[in-house]
C-alpha cells in the first residue's frame, strides 16, 4: 500500500485522480472510506427492519409487494457497501454479526419504530430523499472508482423508494381526512429528524477528511439545503406543515427553528423551543433510539441456528 | 485479493456502459426523482407524421409519454402494452408485467390513468392486466433498447 504521502494524494484526487487499488491509497485515505461506507452500510441495512416493520401493514397484495421490493433494495445496497468494505481488507462477518448493537451507525430516525403505512411512505419520501442526496453527491464526486460504478445502480433504485414515499402521500393527502392526519404527523417527526440526520452545520465543524480526500462533495449544510429545497416544496404542496418555509424569489428553504432542539422520546416529538447542543446531540445519537437492539438482533437472530445446522 | 467482478473496470465486459462512464457522462441524472421529464434522462419519445385517426391512436401515441418507473423508457417501447381500444370516450388500455411481482404495478396504472385522462377527449380510463402472452425481452423495441443501454442496462 501507498505510494503517496497523504498531502499527495490529496492533491492528485482534486485534480481528478481515481483511486483504483490498494496501491493508490493512504492509510488516511483508506480510514475516511472504510468509515463512510460503514455508515453507508448501516444505513441501508437498518432501514429494512424499520421499513419491514411497517410494510406489514400494507393495504393490499400489490402495496405490499412494492414495499418488500423497496426491502429487498435496501439489502442488496447494503450489500455493496459491505462488499466493498471487504475489498478494503474489513472483516465485515464480525461488522454484522459480532459489534454491539449501539455500535451500528445508521442514523437515528431508523432506530426508531415505523407504526404504519403513512409512516412508511413518508419515511421513504424524507428518508430516501435524503439518501439520494447523500449519494448522488458520493457518486459525483468521489474519488474511488468502485463506489462510483457501484452506485450507478444504487440511483437507479432509490427513484422507486423516493417515487413511492411522494406518491404516496400525496394520494393520502389528497384523500383527506384520516388519511392526511396520518401523513402530518409522520412528517411532524421525520422532517426534524432528516434535517438532523445531515450532522453539525460547517461553522462547527472542524477538519473533513472525506472532502480533503474527495470523497463526497458537498458540505453538511450544502447537503442539508439540497435536501430542504426538495423536501419542503414537496410538503408545501401537499399543504402539509413543516417547520421551515422557502424563499418564492431565491427559492432558499429557511427553518423556523433553531438548531438542533430537544427530542422528547416518550412522546415522539421535537421541543422546537429548546435549544441544545450539538454534544447533547451526539449523546443522545449514541445512547440509541428504542428500536437499534431489537432491528440489529431481527437480521441476526436465525444465524447461528442455522450455520448449526448446517453444520450437522 | 479478490475484487468484486461487477465493481471492477472491465470494458471489454460491457463496451457501451463502460465507455459512456469513459466519456465522463454524467450518471449523476439516474438520482434525479423524475426519470421521464429530467433532460438530461428523458424519455425519447417517437415523432408522429399525420394526426392520430382515432380515439385509440391518440392513447398509443400518449402512452409512449408514460415512462417505466424505474428507467426512463416509455410502457409501448418496454413492450408492456398489449391492446388500445376506445368506446366513446373511454379508453380500455390491456398491460402486462415484467414479472408477476413487478413492485410498479400501481405507479404504473396511476400513470397511464393520469396521462390519459390528460387528453381532452378521453373521460375515462380502464386498465386491464393481462399475463397471456407472458413478457419476454423479445417485445422490447429498438427505441426501447437503445433507451436502457443509455441507462446502463444491458438486455
Amino acid at each position: 500500500m501507498t505510494r503517496f504521502t497523504d498531502e499527495e494524494l490529496m492533491r492528485k484526487v482534486q485534480e481528478g485522480f481515481i483511486v483504483e487499488s490498494d496501491q493508490d491509497m493512504t492509510e488516511s485515505y483508506r480510514k475516511a472510506l472504510v468509515n463512510q461506507l460503514t455508515v453507508q452500510g448501516d444505513t441501508e441495512l437498518m432501514s429494512a427492519p424499520a421499513y419491514w416493520m411497517a410494510a406489514k401493514d400494507a393495504p393490499s397484495t400489490n402495496t405490499m409487494v412494492s414495499a418488500t421490493a423497496i426491502i429487498q433494495d435496501e439489502l442488496g445496497h447494503a450489500n455493496i457497501a459491505y462488499r466493498i468494505l471487504q475489498d478494503l481488507g474489513v472483516d465485515t462477518d464480525e461488522l454484522l454479526y459480532e459489534r454491539p448493537p449501539e455500535k451500528f451507525k445508521n442514523p437515528f430516525g431508523f432506530d426508531q419504530p415505523l407504526a404504519n403505512w403513512a409512516e412508511l411512505v413518508t419515511a421513504n419520501g424524507l428518508y430516501d430523499r435524503a439518501g439520494i442526496t447523500l449519494l448522488s453527491d458520493v457518486h459525483r464526486h468521489t474519488s474511488y472508482g468502485p463506489l462510483k460504478r457501484a452506485l450507478v445502480k444504487v440511483g437507479l433504485e432509490e427513484n422507486f423508494h423516493l417515487r413511492h414515499g411522494e406518491a404516496w402521500m400525496k394520494k393520502l393527502c389528497e384523500a383527506g381526512g384520516e388519511g392526511r392526519e396520518l401523513v402530518q404527523r409522520a412528517v411532524d417527526w421525520m422532517f426534524p429528524m432528516g434535517v438532523e440526520w445531515f450532522g453539525m452545520p460547517d461553522d462547527r465543524k472542524r477538519h473533513n477528511a472525506q472532502l480533503d480526500f474527495k470523497l463526497k462533495g458537498m458540505t453538511n449544510d450544502q447537503l442539508r439545503a439540497t435536501w430542504l429545497k426538495a423536501v419542503v416544496p414537496l410538503c408545501e404542496s401537499l399543504g402539509l406543515d413543516v417547520p421551515a418555509h422557502s424563499d418564492p424569489e431565491t427559492g432558499e428553504v429557511e427553518l423556523e427553528y433553531a438548531l438542533p432542539c430537544e427530542w422528547d422520546a416518550d412522546e415522539r416529538r421535537w421541543l422546537f423551543d429548546t435549544t441544545i447542543t450539538w454534544e447533547q446531540v451526539f449523546d443522545r445519537w449514541r445512547a440509541r433510539g428504542p428500536m437499534n437492539e431489537e432491528f440489529v438482533t431481527s437480521i441476526r437472530k436465525s444465524r447461528a441456528q442455522t450455520e448449526k445446522l448446517l453444520a450437522a | 485479493m479478490e475484487r468484486l467482478v461487477q465493481l471492477t473496470r472491465r470494458p471489454e465486459a460491457d463496451a457501451g456502459y463502460e465507455s459512456e462512464l469513459e466519456r465522463g457522462m454524467d450518471f449523476s441524472a439516474v438520482f434525479a426523482e423524475t426519470i421521464g421529464r429530467n433532460p438530461d434522462f428523458a424519455l425519447e419519445v417517437p415523432e408522429w407524421a399525420d394526426p392520430p385517426a382515432d380515439l385509440a391512436e391518440t392513447a398509443w401515441r400518449a402512452l409512449h409519454e408514460v415512462a417505466d418507473p424505474e428507467f426512463p423508457i416509455s410502457l409501448p417501447d418496454l413492450g408492456l402494452v398489449y391492446g388500445v381500444e376506445a368506446a366513446g370516450s373511454t379508453v380500455r388500455v390491456t398491460v402486462t408485467f415484467t414479472a408477476s411481482a413487478c413492485p410498479c404495478v400501481e405507479f404504473i396504472k396511476w400513470d397511464i390513468r393520469e396521462r390519459l385522462l390528460a387528453e381532452p377527449e378521453i373521460d375515462g380510463v380502464v386498465v386491464e392486466v393481462t399475463w397471456d402472452p407472458p413478457w419476454t425481452t423479445d417485445r422490447i423495441t429498438e427505441r426501447g433498447r437503445r433507451a436502457l443501454k443509455k441507462a446502463g442496462v444491458s438486455i
